[in-house]
């Protein structure tokens, strides 16, 4: 990995997706930071990548690298944590009975990917899937059902509501945090694409004659 | 370009990069006018607009609270001013006050801004020498806003009729 890569596009592109994830426009802006289940699940992605080699932390961190070197890991390390509790706290619905079952889903899919132990593309692939379907979900689906519509459409609503122990329907949002959260998330796997992955058969990127 | 100075470089405009991140998340900055005053505050750069302060002060001697209000948002356009948000807090006080009853929402404005003022003023502390004014500090000011707000024993005593307004 070039330093330019570990220096400054890793941190630019992790910590973009940290801040725009977070952002809430509308009649008051707002930035809201991530809720304290985020973290588990942005724990359980940076374990993740690591058992999956889509992360080698030796190559951001280890001691024989230089000082500076190794801030820079960490700094790509801490970003890389941010902006994972971030877009996770974005693509969450915000409360009632979606909140509960996409908490749990994520849950036990970033589990299950650990125990799978999958290879880095696979990862790769495995992490654009749980976003993409977090995206579509929120923003797509339960957005649709937070709209005015007919009176059926709101009487059925009530109904699973009252037979459910929460409520579906989520609070209307501006059309613009759909799109800041695709741009998060778009940011977020180029990020974590990019990150220094395990090679095979040690540490080094040297190629050896046999 | 050697591979320090990209290492260094990158360093520092990360740092930076995540205490601005921070810093929004912490003051969360509604207009762009707050970002950019948050941001030249901080480096001692913010100035309010002086005319329009000085217009403000002109329109709050006259009683003329919503044209004082509108003329200090306009010569602290970040909020950032502790002296300014204490003359906006007091117009709020001025304009909700009343010999029978105080205005709520008026009155609560006025605790959001003289808030403020306190939280900008280093050490807490805003005292104005503004021989117009009854009260000249920041505490006094959020107490009689208090006691505005809330319902004590006092608030029925019939000579409460004869107070007069700071």
């Amino acid at each position: 990995m070039t330093a330019v890569r570990e220096a400054i596009v890793l941190p630019l592109l992790l910590l973009t997706a940290a801040l725009v994830g977070g952002l809430h426009p509308g009649a008051s802006t707002t930035f809201v930071p991530p809720s304290l289940f985020s973290l588990v699940l942005a724990t359980l992605l940076v374990a993740t990548l690591v058992r999956s080699g889509a992360l080698d932390p030796s190559r951001l961190l280890d001691p024989s690298r230089r000082p500076l070197a190794n801030a820079n890991g960490a700094v790509v390390l801490a970003s890389l944590f941010a902006a994972a509790a971030q877009v996770f706290a974005m693509l969450t619905p915000q409360a009632g009975l979606p909140l509960f079952f996409v908490d749990v889903f994520l849950f036990v899919l970033l589990v299950n990917t650990i125990v799978a132990q999958p290879d880095r593309v696979r990862m790769l692939r495995s992490l654009a899937v749980i976003l993409g379907a977090s995206f579509i979900l929120k923003f797509i689906v339960l957005s649709s059902l937070g709209e005015p519509s007919g009176r059926t459409f709101r009487l059925l609503v009530a109904l699973f509501d009252a037979a459910t122990f929460g409520s579906i329907a989520q609070a209307p949002e501006p059309a613009s945090v759909g799109y800041l959260a695709f741009f998060s998330a778009a940011v977020f796997l180029v990020g974590v694409a990019l990150l220094p992955r395990t090679v095979p058969g040690g540490g080094s990127t040297s190629i050896v004659r046999r | 370009m050697r591979e320090p100075i990209v290492r260094g470089v990158g360093l520092a405009a990360s740092l930076v990069y995540a205490a601005l991140i921070a810093w929004l998340y912490a003051s969360q900055p509604q207009t762009i006018a707050q970002v950019s005053g948050g941001l030249t505050s901080m480096v001692g750069a913010y100035r309010i607009d002086q005319q329009a302060f000085d217009d403000g002060v002109q329109f709050f001697r006259r009683d003329q609270f919503v044209e004082a209000r509108a003329a200090f948002a306009r010569a602290d356009t970040a909020q950032r001013d502790a002296r300014t948000q204490f003359y906006i807090a007091y117009s709020y006080y001025r304009q909700g006050w009343g010999r029978l009853h105080d205005d709520d929402e008026l009155f609560h404005k006025g605790i959001e801004a003289v808030d403020r003022a306190i939280a900008l003023a280093p050490g807490g502390r805003v005292v104005v020498e503004d021989p117009n004014l009854t009260m000249h500090s920041a505490d006094e000011l959020r107490l009689e806003l208090e006691r505005g707000v809330t319902i004590e024993p006092s608030d029925f005593n019939p000579l409460r009729v004869f107070r007069e307004r700071k």
